[in-house]
């Protein structure tokens, strides 16, 4: 009976038990579900090695910044390697990736090649962080910014992909917008910011009205491409609210502009601020030092051997220029113990043998580049010790940049590449790289000289475009007179995702 | 254990207590009426008995008060109290559905007649033998449909589990476990000695009662248990020690031949791979104790296991221990189950990148300096691999504890209600170190250590009534319950370096150099809790035999998960089937039986991750602290629904019996993370419902039952499968995936999935030639005159690429052999896959001799390398026909006559040898085929997850099947000498 009763209760706590629980509610512990303010506004910031980025709740807009500014297969390496200045050689089985780096060199890409897709996400992650923010926030300086930085993606997606869909608000799927479309986009974004940002230098990592002007700068000088419709007096205007603001000036030294210790360089006007420790993202060392470099800097993890100069482009330098000694990385290399560093694995053809020499002669572009060719891209210098992730600041835009944009701009506007005003900029930069001084310009040596001075700062493709240059040959890279290649096309997985939203561009 | 002794103890003074009187009688067959020889008559709840002689008598010693339990094979057994009777005479009836199979289903059982799914009962005997340390090892080519695949025998990895191909794109492919009715039970905690029988639901019908679990089919593992009534206690010793030698280097050039294609020749002659591996020595022990009263059964066992890989350092210690009571009460109408199952083991991973670089390092290299320091040089991706095993660590611990509790009662004779109870716990404690003296880690990192533990806890109630009552000419079983099951995870993770020694190891973390200097790129520590993911269901089910032939099952779920949508949680599942015995109702010619079924059943799938409905924000500590949008939920993530339907027909024809099944899959709304506009969503990848897949297909077994010449007996038997899978419907109506990965072929996709076609074909180019400066030229297979094999071509009109394979095999056949000749037994199973093929990833990096870099890499060896060729651009060379028939099980075994006086009631010892010889064209190390891809962790690649055992997981991509990667531990072929003893 006692078991009976037993059974009975056990029955009755069954039923009770199955009608009792159906919830369903999923409760996330692992992971944030909302956005919300750090409460602890220091947090993160004493490990900043060089710097500290200010707590002002709108870093999430800038940090994408990091993550495509100097990194492999992102912006960077679409704005570098196709162009003359920069280079991955195909070298046996490394490096050939189903060709897209050797395509992306002579111009032969499609739109499945992944860095496109890449800049593409970042550009739009960093606006969504944007207009997330520009809804939340309500501090008239901080939404300045975040509308300029946001103008600078937009910038980025423009001047790669030309016309794309310029959404302003969370989850939002406007229609694609023409080019010029989004020109106008960005001109009165900036202009609307620019009254609401500082008048002074930025904060670290941020931007005042000096980045927003030296944006607007560019925009206008690149207008004619974008646009088809020349702005180079404007640009000028532009470019001298940022002379004339006072606020910048030439660094004594080239090399202190990029060195790891760079942090409120007097040239900077807006900075990716990387840091080992809390601004993970530049990659430069591994992905141009061949792998036995990584004794001469002690470096934890292994170099790529990936990126390098051409030869030709090495040599537009003039010796003395020191610029030249700055940028690039060439000769015998050795350990921290003055010792060479061998590679064991050294080509056969190679005469140097084991011990690691860095010429800046290549001996072809594929399929076998020596693995100890080309001189390596060593402008933003390598500390000893390096953790995985790099110290230098990248400046987007920079004092000296401003220059010669401003330069180029009044050479164009009066059709002179020899006007004195014009001269004078470049040579207040060629003398502070100990190179001699100018008496004339023309166009060539004035887009070489862009090259020397800008090197590495994602700007070739724009300048080789806008002087007409982009589809000139250079080492294995031969003639085109495609126009259509001035504009990338939009990603397919972006085309494929869009369901007929979004047009391809022409030509691909 | 004083349990036992306790109930020894009463069955002995049961047998005490009562006097004895002697009987005798004669047990006559009902429809002859002759005596009957062979016939057991036994003392319930005892062991004494007797057995009938040549004319049907018997006679021996019994109380008033004992009940005689008269039983003989294929007769229905009776019982009869002895009360004052000393003479006996009993008619037995005979009863051939006695010999029906019970076959073990959702929720209950059936007899196997009235089954109406493709369900699979696979009993003791019929299992792989040999050095098994995973349970689905023991159905590897025995049943129609299922594919058991295990690439490289690394005793620390598990097999990957299909049945009938992919039955879903993004969520559980694997199919769901039930271990004595505990759903979503680990195989990882039960002992392959302990497991009684094993079934395997195929189809959606069959399968739908456990809904979105068994989507991907259900395995439902049955482990040994006493027997009741019984003949007291049994024990029995099963032990093996097995020897795994390497069943196929890779051949890579000889120094000599390295030294004449230009390599550098650094001095010595060093074989890495011999160097790397050994001959594994396993040894495994059981022990089982089990027996049963009247009213109470048991058995306790324990497992030993202390396995050695082919690589060395690899393996596992572990020690397994169930026990299993049973009690019945209320004459019956009470019905208690425990079981108690704990596994510990201790796992050394080893490194597998030890065998990718034994492949691939310099062969004039050698392992020491002459000062005894490792020979190491930075090289790309490219490690001395004897000081990567004898310089770091990489260990592991995990124990698992099950528990669960049933109750059976039945309320009236046709209705019962149960209730299970089960936990199971899994915990993780892994640690690797890394020296600042290995190059392969640790270097210019003042040394590495990481530690991770993840804690696993998994309850499970369910409660459910059945009503089984029979009519005049039906008979009815209703079912209907509630099951509730729920899920935690948490996981710690820490990485740190710097440390003042290379002897600290990875206990010593506190002593890290990171911790002073606090760089954040340095020090890694992470954790992480996953939300309870519960699934809660409401099922039904109805079983009706009507007439003595017709059979009809129909069942619903009502099933909600925590992981959808908040407005799409709940689903409805419904299933149907039928079955009909032709025999039964008309003359079927030479078939003495023929059943004919059909079901349909529909079952939904659930995402493997939880909170994909729900936006989520990172935090990270860049610029000062930074949160951001990291993931866009979405909230109208729905089930994925699985429609199957299945027909199958069952027949026996004098001593061939067998079955055919095809049947029809469409998998709708499969869940699959893919691409999404980031302008719109702020991410470039979001969860989503995404296509739907087609999958058709045929199984067929036949068995012949026993060729048999007097003392000779031989039992073949064949399994045959055959599926396409088709993407009927995707976002991307064409792309390729597969990504070859590093040195030098990033970027180069090489499987392509279209809307409208078969599901794994590989793609490239086809190869055609060798230009004079060493590169491949292909062939204009579009014929525009121009050849267009760049990536970003491979899909478009210009490109020339083909398909140059496929990577899931046409036939898949299991034949087995049982043959027994006097005291000797031979089983021979053979396995064989035929139309698949793999991509060979070895050759299509490292065959082609590149002059530049000759000294990078030693060479892969084929008969299609070519001397000339010095580009490796993937094509058509590296892909493979992996067609294969190999002996993948033989075992020879002798059993002793026992006399009547041994203390031992049977021995039998047996030699096996596990993947004795494969015949295939294929190069690579193994033929079988590759269904999923874990992408390019074989080289220098990003492991994007680890799985709950700490372990590398990048998620399996169902449509890239056909890839053999380089991280694949070598395949074994083992020799074991196996003793069993019952007593």
């Amino acid at each position: 009976m006692k078991m009976r009763n037993l059974s009975n209760l056990l029955l009755g706590s069954i039923l009770i038990f199955s009608l009792g629980c159906t919830d369903l509610e999923e409760d996330i512990q692992g992971d944030f579900t909302e956005d919300f303010d750090p409460d602890n506004s220091g947090v993160g910031q004493s490990d900043n090695v060089n710097g500290s980025v200010p707590a002002d709740g709108i870093n999430a807009a800038f940090s994408p910044l990091l993550q495509s500014s100097a990194n492999h297969n992102n912006y960077f390496s679409i704005q570098e390697v196709s162009t003359d200045e920069v280079v991955i050689t195909q070298k046996g089985g490394d490096w050939f990736d189903g060709g897209i780096w050797l395509r992306m060199h002579r111009h032969e890409w499609t739109s499945t090649h992944p860095a496109f897709n890449n800049a593409w996400n970042n550009s739009y992650e960093g606006i969504t962080e944007a207009n997330r923010l520009i809804d939340a926030i309500t501090d008239v300086a901080a939404l300045a910014q975040l509308r300029t930085v946001r103008a600078y993606y937009y910038w980025r997606l423009m001047d790669l992909f030309g016309g794309v869909k310029i959404v302003t608000e969370s989850e939002d799927d406007p229609d694609q917008a023409s080019r010029t479309e989004v020109f106008n986009f960005i001109e009165a974004e900036l202009k609307a910011a620019i009254p609401d940002l500082g008048t002074g230098r930025p904060d670290y990592g941020r931007v005042s009205q000096g980045g927003a002007y030296a944006l607007l700068t560019r925009l206008y000088l690149n207008a004619e491409v974008y646009t088809g419709t020349a702005k180079w007096q404007e640009a000028i205007d532009a470019a001298d609210e940022v002379i004339n603001s006072g606020m910048y000036s030439l660094s004594p030294s080239y090399a202190d502009v990029f060195a790891p210790d760079n942090v409120d360089n007097a040239e900077h006007i807006w900075v990716v601020p990387f840091d080992e420790a809390t601004g993970a993202g530049m990659n430069l060392a591994q992905m141009t030092l061949h792998y036995p470099s990584q004794l001469t800097y002690d470096l934890a993890e292994q170099p790529w051997n990936g990126y390098s100069t051409l030869e030709e482009f090495y040599n537009s330098y003039a010796d003395g220029d020191s610029r030249k000694a700055n940028n690039f990385l060439v000769g015998p290399q050795t350990d921290l113990n003055e010792n060479p560093i061998l590679d064991v694995a050294f080509d056969p053809a190679d005469e140097d043998g084991a011990p690691v020499n860095y010429t800046p002669a290549i001996n072809e572009l594929e399929p076998s580049g020596s693995r100890q060719a080309g001189a390596r891209l060593g402008k933003f210098s390598f500390k000893i010790g390096q953790q995985n992730e790099m110290d230098n600041d990248y400046p987007l835009f920079r004092y000296g940049g401003v220059l010669l944009d401003k330069a180029e701009a009044v050479a164009r506007r009066d059709g002179n590449w020899a006007s004195s005003e014009s001269l004078m900029l470049v040579n207040q930069l060629r003398s502070r790289a100990s190179a001699s001084t100018l008496t004339t310009i023309d166009e060539d040596v004035f887009l070489a000289e862009r090259g020397r001075e800008l090197f590495i700062e994602s700007l070739r493709r724009n300048d080789l475009i806008r002087f007409g240059k982009w589809g000139a040959k250079w080492w294995e890279k031969s003639a085109h007179s495609n126009a259509n290649l001035n504009l990338m096309p939009i990603p397919q997985e972006q085309i494929d995702a869009a369901n007929g939203t979004l047009n391809q561009n022409p030509g691909y | 254990m004083k349990r036992i002794l306790l109930i020894t103890f009463m069955l002995f003074s049961c047998m005490i207590i009562y006097a004895q009187n002697t009987i005798s009688g004669t047990i006559l067959d009902g429809e002859s009426g002759e005596g009957l020889p062979g016939v057991t008559i036994q003392i319930k709840g005892t062991t004494s008995g007797a057995s009938t002689d040549f004319n049907g008598s018997f006679s021996l010693s019994a109380s008033a008060d004992d009940i005689l339990v008269i039983s003989y094979v294929g007769y229905v057994t009776q019982e009869i109290t002895v009360g004052n009777r000393t003479t006996f005479d009993i008619t037995l009836q005979s009863d051939s559905e006695l010999l029906e199979e019970v076959v073990v289903v959702g929720y209950g059982t059936q007899d196997k007649k009235e089954i109406t799914s493709a369900v699979v009962s696979l009993d003791e005997e019929s299992f792989n033998i040999g050095n098994i340390n995973n349970p689905s090892q023991l159905l590897q080519g025995k049943v129609a449909g299922l594919s058991v695949y295990q690439k490289g025998s690394d005793p620390n990895s598990s097999p990957t589990i299909r049945l009938r191909g992919i039955s879903t794109v993004g969520s559980n492919t694997e199919p769901l476990v039930v271990i004595d009715g505990v759903i979503g039970a680990s195989l990882d905690n039960v002992d392959p000695n302990d497991i009684a029988s094993i079934n395997v639901l195929k189809d959606g019908s069959a399968a739908a009662i456990y809904g979105s679990r068994g989507s991907s089919g259900v395995i439902l593992v049955t482990t040994k248990q006493g027997k009741r009534g019984g003949a007291g206690i049994s024990a029995t010793y099963d032990s093996y020690v097995a020897a795994a030698t390497v069943a196929r280097n890779q051949p890579v050039m000889t120094r000599s031949e390295y030294i004449d294609a230009g390599g550098n020749d650094l001095g010595s002659n060093t074989d890495w791979q011999d160097e790397v591996t050994r001959t594994g020595i396993s040894h495994v022990h059981n022990i089982a104790i089990s027996g049963g009263s009247e009213n109470t059964t048991y058995r306790f066992s324990t497992n030993f296991r202390d396995i050695d890989g082919i690589l060395d350092k690899s393996g596992f210690d572990q020690i397994n221990a169930r026990a299993a009571i049973d009690h019945y009460a209320l004459n019956d109408r009470l019905n208690i189950k425990f079981n108690i199952s704990l596994t510990e083991r201790e796992s050394n991973f080893s490194f597998n990148e030890a065998l990718r670089y034994a492949v691939l390092y310099n062969p004039t290299a050698p392992i020491r300096l002459d000062n005894g320091e490792f020979f190491q040089a930075i090289l790309f991706d490219n490690f001395n691999p004897v000081a990567i095993l004898e310089q770091n660590q990489n260990l592991g611990k995990r124990k698992n504890l099950n528990f669960n509790a049933q109750f059976r009662y039945d309320i009236l004779d046709y209705l019962s209600v149960t209730a299970n109870y089960a936990k199971q716990y899994v915990n993780n404690f892994n640690g690797e170190f890394y020296p600042e003296s290995s190059f392969f880690r640790g270097l210019n990192r003042g040394g590495l250590a990481r530690r991770f533990t993840s804690d696993t806890e998994f309850t499970l109630f369910e409660s459910f009534l059945t009503y089984d009552k029979s009519f005049d000419n039906a008979n009815l079983t209703v079912t209907g319950g509630y099951s509730f099951q729920e899920d935690t995870y948490e996981d710690l993770y820490v990485e740190a370096g710097d440390f003042p020694s290379d002897i600290v190891g990875f206990n010593i973390l506190e002593t890290s150099g990171d911790l002073v200097t606090g760089s954040a790129s340095g020090l890694k520590i992470a954790s992480n809790q996953s939300p309870e993911e519960r699934i809660i269901a409401f099922f039904g089910r109805l079983n009706a035999t009507i007439d003595k032939g017709i059979y009809f099952n129909a069942s619903i779920r009502r099933e909600g998960s925590t992981k959808l949508g908040k407005d799409n949680q709940w689903g409805t599942f419904p299933a149907f089937g039928a079955g009909i015995d032709i025999s039964q109702y008309v003359i079927t010619g030479p078939f003495n039986a023929l059943k004919l079924r059909a079901g349909y059943g529909v079952t939904g799938s659930l995402p493997r991750d939880a909170g994909l409905s729900q936006d989520l924000y990172k935090y990270s500590a860049d610029g000062g602290g930074t949160v951001s949008f990291d993931r866009a939920g979405n909230e109208d993530l729905k089930w994925e629904e699985k429609a199957e339907t299945n027909l199958g027909l069952d027949f026996s024809a004098g001593k061939i019996n067998g079955s055919i099944d095809v049947y029809n899959r469409d998998i709708n709304d499969f869940i699959l993370e893919r691409e999404v506009e980031t302008s719109e969503f702020g991410t470039n990848r979001r969860v989503e419902n995404a296509g739907k897949l087609n999958t058709q297909g045929i199984e067929v077994a036949l068995n012949y039952t026993s060729v048999n010449t007097g003392d000779f007996s031989w039992t073949p038997g064949i399994v045959l499968s055959s599926y396409k899978t088709t993407l009927d419907e995707f976002e991307i109506d064409e792309s390729t995936r597969g990504n070859l990965g590093a040195p030098g072929q990033n970027g180069t996709n090489i499987i392509r999935v279209a809307v409208g076609e078969e599901i794994g074909q590989i793609w490239g180019p086809r190869f055609a030639g060798v230009n004079d400066d060493g590169t491949p030229t292909f062939a204009d297979l579009n014929g525009d005159g121009v050849i267009t094999t760049d990536q970003g071509s491979a899909i478009l009109p210009e490109g020339d690429f083909e398909q140059l394979g496929s990577g899931i095999p046409d036939i898949e056949l299991g034949w087995t052999n049982q043959m027994t000749y006097k005291k000797w037994d031979l089983n021979m199973f053979f396995r064989a896959a035929f139309g698949h093929s793999l991509v060979n990833t070895y050759r299509a990096f490292y065959e082609p001799i590149d002059p530049g870099a000759i000294n990078s890499y030693n060479r892969i060896k084929s008969d299609e390398q070519l001397p000339d060729l010095e580009v490796a651009q993937f094509s058509s060379l590296y892909v493979e026909k992996a067609n294969f028939f190999r002996l993948d099980n033989v075992t020879l075994g002798y059993s002793f006559d026992m006399s009547n006086s041994s203390a031992f009631s049977r021995i039998r010892l047996y030699f096996n040898v596990q993947n004795a010889f494969t015949i295939t064209g294929y190069q690579g190390i193994d033929p079988d085929p590759v269904l999923q891809d874990l992408g390019t962790i074989d080289n220098g690649g990003v492991v994007n997850d680890i799985d709950e055992d700490g372990r590398p997981d990048n998620r399996p991509d169902v449509l890239a099947p056909g890839i053999d990667r380089r991280y694949n531990y070598f395949t074994a072929r083992t020799f074991t000498f196996g003793v069993n003893i019952g007593f």
